[in-house]
């Protein structure tokens, strides 16, 4: 078996059992209510407004954050792997085959949150699939992206609290549209959701800007991390 | 030949170990705060060394994954890899180091089919141990065993299994490294011992195996110099100096170590206000105890050895 495919199954059995599925559960059903609540006050804005607070603004970097600490056991990054690499397997290759694992259990959570969402928002029969065209790319990427990044903030502190410090700066700095928000995920996904841009950039210079940040979190994950 | 080598090496209670494990049995005596446990997770390459360099062959544990797969090991605490069931997680690991056995097999090797259904999260400290002894002695070819106190799960797995095996890897050419806490456990797994004390390593040559080891607290107001002149004293083997006005003096004979501490104080004029034998722990005692009986037991071993013709 190869370093990656057991990565990949490392992250498999960390997030086997009722809880991962139960919290996204419970997610899903938080954004599609609160998505019916809005519909009900302002039906024209409420699927922009669930998709950019609920989902994208709480719920995503929240559940990513819960995701990183399972998938790493509550260890850091390089620490949560050493079940399997001191027998053998390469740090490396494992490392990439969780990164892989996460960003893909994200993506499809994102996507999943961003259905419910949308599906409390609209009502009966109105443009619910152009917004479900529009968005579920953007769930897509932003899920991938924010799994690596607190996968990358794990590789710091003692037991990988740089999660903790990358969800309370993400929230703080990444709120605003100023210089400061540019290297957290979270100004890139507003401006794609049609939010405010940081520091006026285009809607493909933001999906640029977070595929940089997925990748420079891949390098920051990979990097330096002994054979 | 392959050689495991600690050059200087300083981490957690570890300070400037300094040794070399060629083919054949070592056993390391000491306790786990005396740094066996950290001593066994450095050779397995589970951590980096803060200080120094530690090498198998030529290539360091930590970060050569082709090393790692030549190493069996049993470290102090064994977290299994996830799985839900003891056999899923054996499997991850022995894909882990390329091996292609089944984890029933590694199981049932060592008489312990019956956790194979187990879940991993209901196994104690102590089975999770077990099993990865079994997983470590289960290698085809190892270069390095670092174990920690395989003998100290005699009970899940039989003794004889695990003299055997050892013995096998051993005959095979393997550095078979095993850490003890008692004497008549390092005795059984035979070879070269060594120890570990507070941190500090002891070579071979002076281990004290048998013979207990009587200490005084000494008790002057000069401890410094009255330390000094005792360094050197002959019948003494050991001075300490914990702080505050008291020395710990260590040495092997009671009537003796107490005549020297006295006729080397009067020597240089050194008050003692009080003296009196500082009683070993029940730990340390029933080591002593055993080492003392491993001894009693070799020597009428020998003694009946030569009466028969």
């Amino acid at each position: 078996m190869s370093g990656i495919a057991l990565g990949l199954a490392l992250t498999r059995e960390r997030l086997r059992g009722v809880s991962a599925p139960l919290v996204l559960l419970l997610g899903a059903v938080a954004v599609f209510a609160w998505g019916v609540l809005l519909r009900r006050g302002h039906p024209s804005s409420a699927a922009d407004d669930t998709l950019g607070f609920a989902v994208f603004g709480c719920a995503l970097p929240v559940f990513s954050y819960l995701l990183c600490e399972r998938v790493c056991a509550g260890q850091s990054l390089t620490r949560s792997v050493e079940g399997v690499t001191r027998h053998g397997a390469q740090r490396r290759a494992v490392l990439f085959g969780v990164l892989l694992g996460s960003a893909l259990s994200m993506a499809l959570s994102s996507a999943v949150l961003t259905l419910a969402a949308l599906l409390g928002a609209h009502p009966a029969g109105s443009a619910l699939t152009n917004d479900l065209r529009a968005s579920l790319g953007v769930a897509l990427l932003a899920g991938a992206v924010y799994a690596l990044w607190f996968a990358a903030a794990a590789r710091f502190g003692r037991r990988g609290s740089g999660r903790k410090w990358a969800l309370i700066l993400d929230f703080l700095l990444g709120a605003g549209g100023s210089v400061l928000a540019l290297p957290w995920p979270r100004g890139h996904v507003r401006n794609l959701l049609g939010g405010e841009p940081v520091l006026g950039l285009s809607q493909a210079s933001a999906m640029v800007a977070l595929a940089l940040i997925g990748a420079l979190c891949l390098a920051v994950c990979l990097a330096g991390t002994p054979d | 030949m392959s050689e495991l080598c600690f050059e200087a090496v300083g981490h957690d209670e570890l300070r400037n170990v300094t040794a070399r494990f060629g083919a054949g049995s070592h056993v390391v005596l000491g306790t786990e705060q005396a740094g066996t446990a950290t001593l066994i997770a450095l050779a397995a390459g589970c951590a980096k060394p803060r200080a120094g360099r530690l090498v198998l062959g030529a290539r360091a544990p930590w970060s050569d994954a082709g090393t790692r797969r030549t190493i069996a090991s049993l470290t102090a605490e064994e977290p299994l890899p996830p799985a839900h069931f003891v056999v899923a997680a054996l499997e991850l690991a022995l894909r882990a180091r390329g091996d292609a056995r089944s984890g029933l097999s590694v199981l049932d090797a060592a008489g312990l089919a019956r956790y194979e259904r187990r879940p991993v999260s209901a196994l104690s400290l102590r089975e999770a141990r077990a099993i990865a002894l079994a997983l470590a002695l289960s290698h085809a070819a190892p270069r390095l065993l670092a174990l920690h106190e395989p003998l100290s799960l005699v009970g899940f797995l039989s003794e004889d299994f695990v003299l055997q095996s050892l013995h096998k890897h051993r005959e095979n050419g393997a550095i078979v490294l095993s850490t003890a806490s008692r004497l008549e456990d390092a005795a059984r797994l035979g070879g070269t011992a060594s120890r570990l004390e507070r941190g500090t390593w002891l070579d071979p040559e002076s281990v004290p195996v048998q013979g207990l080891e009587i200490a005084l607290r000494v008790r002057t107001p000069e401890p410094r110099r009255l330390a000094a002149r005792l360094a050197e004293a002959p019948d003494i083997t050991g001075v300490q100096w914990p702080g505050g006005q008291e020395l710990l003096v260590r040495g092997s004979d009671l009537g003796r170590l107490a005549q020297s501490v006295v006729a080397n104080a009067r020597a240089e004029a050194i008050r003692i206000t009080a003296l009196k034998q500082e009683f070993p722990t029940l730990e340390t005692l029933a080591a002593e105890r055993a080492g003392l009986a491993q001894a009693a037991y070799e020597r009428a071993q020998r003694q009946a050895e030569v009466r028969q013709p």
